[in-house]
Parts: C-alpha cells; structure tokens; sequence
C-alpha cells in the first residue's frame, strides 16, 4: 500500500461548536488512520452528523483543528476540501433527482477532469463498482432506497476520494439490504479508501469497523477495538441500554 | 421648532408606517401559513380601494369606514377565491413556481383593473377630509388619524386571533409544521385557505382606510408591494410580530427621507435598508432563526 | 483572460470541423440533418420576401428569443431565476445610447463595452445576491434592478431620466449600427439567436454546465462532490450578463428610443422569464419557442383590438403564466421535442429503429 507504517489520514483535535445556548460538539478528538475503517457510534442528537458538517465545511468551528493528509482543512470550503480528497455522503440521500443516475456520478467524476468524455468513462467504471451500472440511464427520483444510497457512494467514489464520510447508510434498509451495504463498503475500503462510517445499527458497524469512537452529547465517551467499546459500560449507559439494534 | 418638525416627521412615518405593518401582515401571514410570497399583494389593496371609491361614488359619498362593511368580507372572499382555485394548485410545487404564479396573477389584476377603470386617478372626498388635529404647530390629519388608530386595532385584533383562538393556534400550527398537524386533526387545507382570506381582508381593510387621503388607480398596488417586501424581509419572512415593527420603522425611515432627501426617496430607502439587510442578516432583523 | 479566449477559439474551430466531417451527402438523407436545415433555409431565404409589417415581427421574436436564452443559461439550467435581467439589457441599451450620442462611438464598440460593463455588474449581483436562497434571491435581484432604474431615472444630466434617450436616424450606415431596412436587422437579430443557442450548447455540454445543473438541482450536494458553486454561478451570470446586453443594445438601435421605465423596468425582468418558463426552463430551444409564443399573441391582440384595449396584452401574458405554472411548469419545449421525435421517426430517411 505504499507507505511503510500506518499514518493518520485525518486528524480532529479538540473541535467545539455551540449552536446558541447548545455546546453541540464539546473538545471532539479523533484520527482515522488510513485505510481502516473508523466506526463512530452514538446516541440519537450526539452529535455525529454536526460533526461531519464541521469537517467538511459546512459550519465553522468555535475552536479546534483539522488536519486531513497533513494539510490544515479548516476554514476550507466543502468543495476545496472534496478536491483534496475528503469525500462525504448524507444521511438522508441527496441525488440530483432531475438527472440520470450516470450524470448524478459524472457531478462528481467532473472534479477531476473537465473533458465530458472522461467524465462519463469514470462515471460508468464507478456504476460498476458499486453494482448500479444497469440503472445508468434511469432518473435519480425514481431509485429505491437502497439504489440511492449506492449512488451517493458511486457519487462520491468518482472524486477519486482518500477517505469517505459515511453518514447513517444503513438508515432504512432491510436486512439483505444492510448485508450488501456492508460487503460493499468493505470492497471499497479494500481497494484503498479509508472510511469513517457514523451508524446506528450496531451490527453492522461492529462487523465494519476496525476500530471505533464513540460520541454522545457531543463529546467523545471512548475509542478503541470494537470488542472493547461495545462492552464499556459508559457505552451502555449513553445509550441508555438500547444496546443492540436489529440487524 | 425643529423640535415641532422632528414629531411632525416623526409622525407622519408612524401613521404611514401603520398602514405597512398592515399590509405587511397580511403578507406574512400568507408566506407563513402557505409558503407563497404573494407578489399580487398591492393588487389586493388596490381592489380593496377601488370597491371603497365605488362604493361612495355610487352611493352619494358613503363614508369608508362604512364601506368597511362591504370591503372587508368581499376581499375575505376573493382571498378564498384566489387560494381555492390558483394557490392550492401549486402548494406542493417549486418555489419559483409560486413566485410566478403570484407575478402572473398580479399582471392580471393590474391589468384587468386598467381594462375596466381606465388609468385615470381617483380619489374621494369625506365630511372630515380636510379636517385636522393641531397640537401646538404638529398637525395630523383627520382621516390619516382614523387609519392609524383602525390599523392599530385590527393589528391588536390579528394578534389576538393569532396567540389567544384555537383557531390562530392551529394557524400557527400549520405554519410550522403542516404534516404534523394534519397528524392532530387539523384540516390544513382549510386553514390556508382561511388564512389567505383573513388576509386578504386586511389587505382590503387597508384599502378603505387609506383612500380618504390617497389616489386610486390600477398600478397603485405596485408600489406598496414592493415596500411591503422590504418590511416583510426585513422583519423576517412569516414573522408577524416582525412585520409590524419593521412596517413602523420603514414609515419612520420613508418620513424622513421625504422631509431630509426628497419626496421620491421613499421607494430607494426601503430598497438600500432591504439590501442591506439581505447582506447582512437575511433572516431578518427580529428574526430568532437562520435561513 | 487569454486562455479562456484561446479556449473559445479551439472549442468552436473543433466544432466546425465536425460540421464540416460529418457533412457528406449521405447524413443529407437523414431527417434529424434536413430538417434543421431546411428551417435554417427558411429562416435565410423567405424573410426577403416578406412585407415590413412581418419583418418587424420576426425581429422582435428574435430579438427577445436571444434575450430569453441569455435568462435561460442562469434562471433555466442553473434555477436562479432571477428578476432583474433588465438591469443588464438596460445597461447594455445605455451603454451603448449614450456613448453614441455624446461621443459619436459606433454602437458595435458599445454593444461589445456594455457587454463588459454588464459582466462587471453581474459580479457585484451575484456577490450580493447568490449567497441567498429561493424567494429571497428573486427579490433581491428585483430590488437590485430597481435600485439602478432609479439610479438611472434620477442622474438626469447623464441620462435625461424620464426623458428618456433618442437616437437620430442617419440613414444607412453600417458603421454606426443603422440601416434603412428591416431585413438587415432581421438576420442581426437571428445571428444573436443563433449566437445565444450557440453559447447555450457549448456551457451546457461541457464540465461548467453540468455543475451548474447540478447546484440547481441540490446546492449542497454538489458542494459535497467539488463544484464551486459560487465559481460557476458567477461565471453563468456573467456570459448571461453579456448576451443580455447585447440584446439590450439591439433594442436600441432597432427601437431608437429608450428609456428607464421600459429598459430597466419590472416588467421587462418578467417578460424576459417568461419566455423561457413558457417555452420551457432548462431547455436548449425553450425560450425561441416562449418568444414566438408571446410575441405572436401580442401582435394578434394589439392587432385585433388595438387601442381601445390597453393592457389585454399583459393580461393574456399573466394569464398565460398563470396557466403555465399550474398546469405544465415544464414548459412546452418538452411536449413539442415528442411531438418533433415522433415526426422525424415517420420521414423518409429516418435512422429510427435502424441498425446502422
């Protein structure tokens, strides 16, 4: 892979951000290291998706540093930060509906090259990964759920990303469903892109992540091996014995 | 004196400014509960005082605020009318969709009025026209006092409705969430289309009140929509309480203007505040949230 | 600067080539070739033919197609639809106006420096404006445009205000952007139309209208995959910017009149929506078919009943809009792209349904 030791692709020390009277991140911490996955779990309103909205841009932080491939990211625009390889999906999917599922994802493949011909060449190779490729020409509106959420990925796979923000890709899927998504997620990480994956259902992350963090209130409660974050009996109580979800 | 000139001033913005927070109002109220932004607003008021006009010309001076009788439940029906058959077509549609739907009605109504009326001003005269209340050298006209006070309490009633009735609650409810209420047994359908109404009513309220002392004619809406936008942005789109102070204050900032600047200024200051305040604080000057 | 120009130079030589290879006399036969050229034919070779009365006619639709398609490139593919065009066909018409009347420079300078100036205004809107969203950018480009009508109204020593400016009619002269007939005007104004479908293609097949498209469609997502939303919209402002004042110049060599209320007005702003939400937004041929739409039924109503009914036009417009919006928001390019489809499928020579 490259590089002889495992270094930290992306590096959040300390990030806060209040929203009027509510601190909703507190002295966040975090590294994901490349290629693994971080699996970030945490009660409903910890704060997770806030905390992907600060990392990408989309809000500013009161206080804090982000440091993503050795280079200060913060204060950076969402796309300046796409551009520098930090991709992000949303919890709920946001495709541009009026457009076929191939120019969905050729959005994306034009961050990195302006000649359409290029574009449509990634587009498609990136429908193949991820199982979609017979779907190119269908309207994005039309897709079920689980179609969507493999769009957002091949979206986001087309800016040739280092790292995925993974925001809730199980939210509303069944069984199989999930199953896929996860067998998908891993094939992606296995070619090279490190993940942070943020979700609720417990299985799936645990089957996921290499290692984990976990957030509630917006602060961070424990990090560490899966085994041991799920047995902390902090985790247990933050979620107020929800403990497992179905699977 | 310039003392006497600064409350002379200072008045006459108060006085104008009421009958924006009116307008202003009702088209907030109409944003908030429906989402659409009524660009056809002055259309309202402009039928509001041609029906005013023709009611006393036709019955040998009929006092507006007798007029009041007939204007106010006739613009509470065109409200209904206008929801019923062109805004509930496009409730669900885009936002642009609205905004075009309102334009269109509004060149419709200009236009229809110039069609039947002609383009000629009009303007009526009362018992009391040229009367007025003199305190040491400050002056206030008689019929603009009358639509001051009546702006004020049909304000008052509105926020009455708004806070205190089941019906203002489940208005309100709407507002902010119509899936929900219609979840708690709120007919959402009707609600807009009342709301729209009471509107309307307003709207035309205005109208009668403000054509003792005023011209009517078919384009005379436009003007008072365009500062009607300015308050309603500046006190927050849907923000009711917002559109009534920010009415004041742009009747304040207008007074001045015509007594500091010139007399046309009017329209350019409540243009320069609203851009200034879209730079700055979109959301508006009273408003707690962010867009 | 020069390596856009450079750019523009290579694209549109690269497109002519194409024309020029794929033009054998074989493609001749195919439907999809001839028919376009037979209404380009149409387009260049009958209007000699015709009286004044229809003359003035095409060059007002086509005048106002070009328009339309300039709004088109930012209100219809990138969905800011913004009601203040008037600010840059009036800046566009005065630049022009007045540089010809005070310093006698030919209005082709002052179409090209209104052209600039109108750019160097769309960045001040588009910095004021693009950072608001929906309703609130809509007013806010009508109150930009009333701000200057004002502006413009009230610097009577620049502009005459109200009065207005005329332009006198000097007799033919190309130089100075005059000619005695109306046939000159005509291919003038289908040459901006040609240029505005033109310009239209070439943003809308390439990187920088795909991320437009896609900013209108979900803003926040196309942030998320690296589309400088502010960058492109900018930009699709600006060339809108530029092609609206040219129209604008145009208008005021053809009218040779102009002034505040009818070039920076409210109702030029709507018109100039109008035809691309009639004729379809977002769509390559949707504000020609919007124009010929309008202009149509304005020269039926002002011909059939003339003055004693003023204002049935703009209440058919309204009312049309009306109509549009509820009923077809998608315009009726669509409806009528079928509707070619289906023709084109039944000519002789048609590919349709054929291995090649």
């Amino acid at each position: 892979m490259g590089r002889p030791t495992s270094m930290n692709l992306l590096e959040v020390k300390n990030l806060s951000k209040r929203f009027g009277g509510l601190q909703a991140i507190n002295e966040f911490s975090f590294n994901a290291e490349e290629g693994k996955i971080l699996g970030l779990i945490g009660p409903n309103g910890a704060g997770k998706t806030t905390l992907f909205n600060l990392i990408t841009g989309v809000y500013r932080p009161e206080s804090g540093n982000v440091m993503f491939d050795g280079q200060d990211i913060l204060g950076m625009k969402p796309h300046q930060i796409c551009r520098f390889g930090l991709c992000r999906t949303f919890q709920v999917a946001q495709p541009f509906s009026n457009m076929t599922v191939l120019k969905n994802v050729m959005t994306g493949a034009y961050c990195r090259t302006s000649d359409p011909a290029e574009a449509e060449e990634k587009a498609t190779a990136c429908l193949q990964r991820v199982g979609l490729a017979a779907q190119a020409g269908v309207t994005a509106r039309e897709l079920t759920t689980i179609d969507q959420r493999r769009l957002e990925f091949a979206r986001a796979l087309a800016t040739d990303p280092k790292l995925i923000l993974l925001d809730e890709s199980m939210a509303g899927l069944n069984h199989a469903e999930c199953e896929i998504t996860i067998a998908l997620i891993k094939k992606i990480n296995e070619q090279g892109v490190t993940i942070v994956v943020v979700e609720h259902n417990m299985k799936a992350i645990l089957s996921l992540s290499h290692y984990m963090a976990v957030i509630a209130q917006g602060s961070k409660i424990t990090e560490g091996l899966p085994q041991e974050v799920v047995n902390d009996s902090r985790v247990v109580e933050a979620y107020l014995g929800k403990g497992f979800t179905k699977c | 004196m310039q003392v006497q000139i600064a409350i002379q001033v200072i008045i006459s913005g108060i006085m104008l400014g009421a009958i924006y927070s009116l307008l202003a109002m009702g088209l907030t109220l109409i944003f908030g509960v429906v989402q659409i932004v009524n660009f056809a607003h002055g259309e309202f008021l402009m039928i509001g005082m041609f029906i005013t006009f023709w009611l006393w010309s036709l019955l040998s001076g009929l006092d507006p605020l007798f007029s009041l009788v007939v204007v106010t439940p006739s613009l509470f029906l065109f409200g209904v009318i206008v929801y019923r058959f062109f805004f509930a077509r496009v409730i669900n549609k885009s936002d642009e969709a609205k905004i075009f739907l309102t334009v269109g009605l509004s060149m419709v109504l200009q236009n229809l009025a110039l069609l039947v009326f002609k383009a000629d001003y009009r303007t009526l005269k009362t018992a009391y026209s040229d009367l007025f209340f003199r305190v040491g050298e400050v002056t206030i006209g008689y019929p603009k006092l009358l639509a001051f006070v009546s702006a004020v309490l049909i304000a008052a009633g509105l926020a009455y409705l708004l806070i205190k009735t089941d019906f203002g609650k489940a208005m309100r409810a709407a507002a902010q969430d119509p899936q929900v209420a219609q979840l708690m047994g709120i007919n959402t359908d009707r609600i807009y289309m009342l709301a729209v109404g009471l509107a309307s009513a307003i709207t035309g309220a205005a109208g009668a009140m403000i054509m003792p002392y005023f011209y009517v004619f078919p384009m005379v809406g436009a003007h008072f929509t365009t500062t009607c936008f300015c308050v309603v942005i500046m006190g927050g789109l849907g923000n009711v309480k917002g559109a009534f102070w920010c009415g004041l204050i742009l009747g304040l900032a207008e007074s001045m203007g015509s007594y500091f600047i010139s007399n046309d200024s009017g329209l350019m200051i409540s243009f320069i505040l609203l851009v200034l305040v879209l730079m700055f604080r979109p959301q508006g000057l009273l408003s707690k949230g962010r867009i | 600067m020069k390596e856009a120009s450079a750019f523009i130079i290579k694209s549109v030589s690269i497109d002519f080539a194409r024309l020029g290879k794929g033009f054998n006399l074989t493609s001749l036969t195919n439907p999809r070739i001839y028919f376009p050229l037979m209404a380009l034919a149409l387009l260049l070779l009958v209007p000699p033919f015709l009286s004044r009365y229809y003359l003035h006619i095409l060059v007002l639709i086509f005048l106002f197609a070009a328009a339309g398609e300039s709004w088109n490139i930012i209100g219809g593919y990138g969905g800011q639809f913004s009601l203040g065009h008037a600010a840059f066909f009036g800046l566009g018409a005065y630049t022009s106006t007045m540089l010809f009347h005070y310093f006698e420079i030919s209005p082709w300078l002052g179409m090209f420096l209104g052209a600039l100036l109108s750019i160097c205004l769309s960045w001040g809107i588009g910095w004021l404006c693009f950072r608001l969203q929906g309703p609130y950018f809509v007013i806010s480009t009508l109150a930009l445009c009333e701000v200057l009508r004002y502006l413009i109204l009230t610097q009577r020593w620049l502009t005459m205000g109200a009065t207005g400016l005329s332009i006198k009619f000097k007799g033919q002269n190309p130089w100075l952007f005059q000619f005695t007939d109306k046939l000159t005007y005509y291919y003038i104004a289908l040459g901006l139309t040609l240029i505005a479908v033109y310009v239209t293609y070439k943003i809308v097949s390439s990187r920088l209208g795909h991320s437009l498209v896609a900013l209108g469609q979900n803003q926040a997502a196309a942030e998320a995959v690296g589309v400088n939303s502010v960058k492109v919209k900018q930009i699709a402002l600006a060339v809108s910017a530029a092609l609206t004042a040219m129209c604008g110049t145009f208008y005021a060599q053809y009218i040779f009149f102009i002034d505040p209320d009818t070039v920076f007005g409210l109702s030029l702003s709507t018109e100039l929506a109008l035809f691309a939400i009639i004729g379809g937004v977002g769509t390559l041929w949707g504000p020609v078919i919007g124009a010929i739409v309008l202009r149509v039924l304005t020269e039926f109503t002002s011909a059939n009943f003339g003055e004693g009914l003023a204002g049935i036009q703009l209440v058919i417009y309204g009312g049309l809009l009306m109509a549009m919006v509820m009923i077809k928001p998608e315009g009726l390019a669509p409806m009528l792209g079928r509707f070619y489809n289906r023709i084109v499928a039944v000519m002789p020579g048609s590919t349709h349904g054929k291995a090649n």
